[in-house]
């Protein structure tokens, strides 16, 4: 098979051994659960619960109207014991419903019926329904992308222009991380069924299954999984495609430009080089939803770290603090050496003061970094060596950029193509005096969309 | 719960292992066989010239820098690299006071007077260099025969070369010979050649007289493709600048490997040309500005007042880097903006 990929990049050290054996572990036992109210890309919602109510798993607790909402669901029956601001795993304060747990049945009371407890929709056979209905059923069970912002699933599945392509993305690119990995090692079958269904509703010809190298003993799993899917034997053309190990392959964009060799026009959406590009988690997620009518209420994630002792893949709850699945034993930290908790992947994640936060839907993997790992630099001048120039692969010329942002020439950084980054942070990665150069772009895009927006008003 | 204060930075929180002083170090070390030749070719005077100009460019910037309360940055090793190049370009026979002159100028002026490391408009080697031609012209072009090449009376009596007659010592450059008038015949008359091929030959392997470190094609080379391979330099600069020296001399109707095989076109194109601070960062900007310095090094070699010219080549294509700068790759996803229709009167109301 031919290996693609696509042009600059970096090669940060991938650390990825440490998790990458271990198969899949569950959370059982969850006393409580701090579920933020707004995990998606868009619109708040509002907590559809009170305090004192009694919640089953898998029932809505906040929900809004609009397109570009996606409502939550209960990860566990319980009592809802607090609502109220807390922090979450991008380290800002947002409301967050507290759950308590149902304390087990007293002596010699009866066991609460499973009907009491959950509250899943009934199953819905995605190649039987409409397209709407499959919709429909995306939203209603919450999902969103779950490998970065977390974009509404049903608004990219309802795309304005024709689909020729579907593609999973499971080059999981980020040191450390091994949850996808070992979702297309331990669920292959799901994965191929998700990539069947999200063609269905997108009514695409192709999908794509796409792998880093360092993957590539998961790839004849996944061809005797494509091989005996029920779909591909009706006829959906499914395959498997190889990609190079390298920072940021797994970005929608580079993804994208690997497999069919188009780019994504500046300002646009993958659907306008049609492409739809889906998360491995996503697509396991709209398997459960629809086979089990299942909400988004438990994802895959991946603890690591140099200060991991015992790292691990594991299952929980989303709203599961960190520091619950470490104290039920699936995951080990040494307090000694701990420097810095990363939610996220060690290029993109977010550094949090703890490991209190509570799992998200788009929480692929929390790192506990030890004091060596846990660099900080300070910046030094730039001497211009044009590595940023050569790794940025949306080719921004950041050490330009940098300049532009920082002189508040914000015209000229948009020339040079301020909002086209995707802020992977490769440019940074690569600086040998290291700039805070998509530090300073995350910044710049903010102030730049605010100044848009003015001038837009004005000119109103 | 940690107790502790755990770092809380923005992401990235992986990085690179390649640090500045690191890529000094590569450069300086790139450096070795070509100073390690001219010591060589010249003898311990050669070794304390190349000493004494990288000691005087660290002091400097050492001084410089907490004269002006400015944090020291003589550890990230420009400076020495900064010494180095510029002793490699000097005469070998430059007293060691001008040397250490030469280096202080380079630093204080043409580096840290704009800011230092990374923010320096013009090479300051280079600037160092021109200097000292422009303040001693005569000690910057004074030549020293190599140990061991002894230039017959022959040779001199025929060639008719006045200085050199009664002083076997003070030599002519290839070049110089060239800019007065004589042929490539004469050139191997005077180095004892007896072929084309065999000058040829000698020229790239450098034993004949110039300055310090810029003689040996081959050293010169071997280094330039080590900084090449590790990724230090990238190789647009140096193929541009020297194939546009051998397309424009050859235009100019001289020999475009004579032209290749001498002075200091080779060293200026893998370790001047390349300079981060001074050359443009964008492809389309280096390929011109190595193009720039082939042209205005043939043009110079051919009707200057010097023989050599590559030390202003890339000083004047320096004062274009700002501009080659704009000519930036086309963004990925770029779509080329769609020109406004003219305003009907419609719109306009
Ligand atoms: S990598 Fe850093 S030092 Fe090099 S050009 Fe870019 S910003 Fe400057
Ligand atoms: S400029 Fe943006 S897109 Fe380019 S490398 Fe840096 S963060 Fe990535």
């Amino acid at each position: 098979m031919a290996v693609k990929t696509f042009k600059g990049g970096a090669h940060p050290p991938e650390r990825k051994e440490r998790s990458s054996g271990l198969a899949i572990l569950r959370l059982r036992e969850v006393k409580l659960v701090v579920v933020p109210v707004n995990q998606h890309f868009g619109a708040p919602l509002q907590p559809l619960v009170k305090v004192g109510d009694n919640v089953k798993r898998g029932q809505k607790i906040a929900d809004a109207e609009g397109r570009m909402t996606v409502p939550v669901h209960a990860p566990i029956a319980g009592v809802v014991k607090k609502i109220e601001p807390r922090t979450q795993s991008n380290n800002s304060e947002g409301p967050c419903i507290v759950i308590e747990a149902l304390p087990p049945p007293a002596e010699g009371q009866p066991a609460l019926a499973p009907e009491e407890l959950v509250d899943f929709m009934p199953p819905l056979d995605p190649f039987a329904c409409s397209k709407e209905e499959a919709l429909a059923r995306v939203r209603a069970a919450g999902i969103v992308g779950m490998g970065g912002a977390g974009f509404p699933a049903h608004v990219k599945l309802a795309p304005s222009k024709p689909i020729a392509v579907v593609i999973a993305n499971g080059a999981e690119c980020e040191p450390f991380l091994t949850i996808d990995e070992r979702s297309l090692i331990e669920r292959a079958d799901d994965v191929v069924e998700g990539v069947a269904i999200t063609m269905k509703i997108v009514n695409a010809p192709e999908g794509v299954i796409a792998v880093e190298e360092n993957k590539v003993h998961a790839v004849p799993l996944l061809e005797k999984a494509i091989a005996a899917s029920p779909r591909t034997r009706a006829g959906m053309k499914i395959r498997v495609q190889l990609l190079k190990t390298k920072y940021p392959q797994g970005g929608e964009k580079m993804l994208i430009t690997a497999i069919t060799g188009k780019e994504v026009p500046s300002g646009g959406l993958p659907m306008d080089v049609g492409c739809v590009v889906q998360n491995i988690g996503t697509l396991l997620a709209m398997v459960d939803a629809f086979k089990e009518g299942k909400p988004l209420i438990e994802r895959g994630l991946t603890i690591s770290g140099g200060a991991c002792t015992k790292p691990a893949n594991v299952v929980a709850p989303i709203g599961t603090p960190v520091a619950d699945i470490i104290a039920a034993g699936l995951a080990q930290v040494d307090e000694e050496k701990l420097g810095m908790v990363i939610y996220g992947g060690p290029m993109m994640g977010v550094a949090v003061p703890n490991y209190q936060i509570p799992v998200q839907k788009n929480t692929s993997g929390v790192l506990l970094l030890d004091t060596v790992e846990a660099k900080h630099y300070d910046e030094e001048t730039c001497i211009r060596c044009g590595r940023c120039m050569r790794a940025c692969s949306c080719r921004l010329s950041p050490a330009l950029l940098a300049v532009a942002v920082e002189a508040g020439d914000y015209k000229e950084a948009e020339k040079i193509g301020l909002l086209d980054c995707i802020e992977c942070g490769t440019c940074s990665f690569v600086c040998p005096s290291h700039r805070h150069l998509v530090q300073r772009f995350r910044v710049g895009k903010q102030i730049l969309r605010a100044l848009k927006q003015k001038e837009a008003q004005n000119a109103r | 719960m940690p107790a502790k204060g755990m770092l809380l930075s923005s992401s990235p929180h992986s990085f690179t292992p390649v640090s500045t002083p690191r890529i000094m170090l590569s450069v300086l070390i790139a450096l070795v066989p070509a100073s390690a030749y001219g010591v060589y070719l010249y003898g311990f005077s050669a070794l304390a010239l190349i000493l004494v100009t990288m000691a005087s460019a660290a002091a400097a910037e050492f001084v410089f820098r907490k004269l002006i309360k400015a944090s020291t940055t003589v550890s990230d090793f420009s400076a020495l690299v900064t010494g180095l190049l510029l002793a490699l370009t000097l005469p070998p026979s430059t007293p060691l006071w001008m040397g250490a002159l030469g280096a202080v100028f380079a630093i204080v002026v043409a580096k840290e007077f704009f800011g230092g490391l990374g923010a320096n408009p013009f090479n300051p080697a280079l600037i160092g260099r021109a200097f000292l031609l422009m303040s001693f012209p005569a000690a910057m072009t004074t030549w020293t025969l190599p140990q061991g090449l002894i230039v017959g009376p022959d040779a001199i009596s025929s060639l008719s070369l006045a200085q050199g007659a009664v002083d076997t010592v003070t030599a002519v450059t290839p070049l110089g010979l060239v800019k007065s008038g004589k042929t490539l015949a004469d050139v191997g008359t005077y180095l004892g050649t007896h072929s084309d091929g065999e000058l040829l030959k000698q020229l790239f392997l450098g034993y004949h007289s110039g300055s310090l470190g810029e003689s040996s094609i081959l050293l010169i080379t071997l280094g330039g493709l080590f900084l090449l391979g590790i990724g230090v330099i990238q190789w647009i600069i140096p193929v541009a600048v020297l194939a546009s020296t051998f397309l424009f001399s050859w235009v100019l109707g001289m020999n475009p490997v004579f032209s290749l095989f001498t002075g200091g076109i080779a060293f200026g194109a893998f370790f001047m040309a390349t300079d981060y601070a001074t050359r443009p960062l964008t492809p389309k900007g280096q390929i011109l500005f190595g193009i720039g310095i082939g042209l205005i090094t043939a043009v110079i070699r051919k009707f200057g007042g010097f023989p050599e010219g590559v030390t202003y080549a890339i000083l004047i294509m320096n004062i274009a880097t700002p501009f080659l700068n704009k000519m930036r790759v086309k963004k990925y996803g770029f779509v080329p903006p769609v020109k406004p229709a003219k305003p009907s009167k419609e719109a306009a109301r």
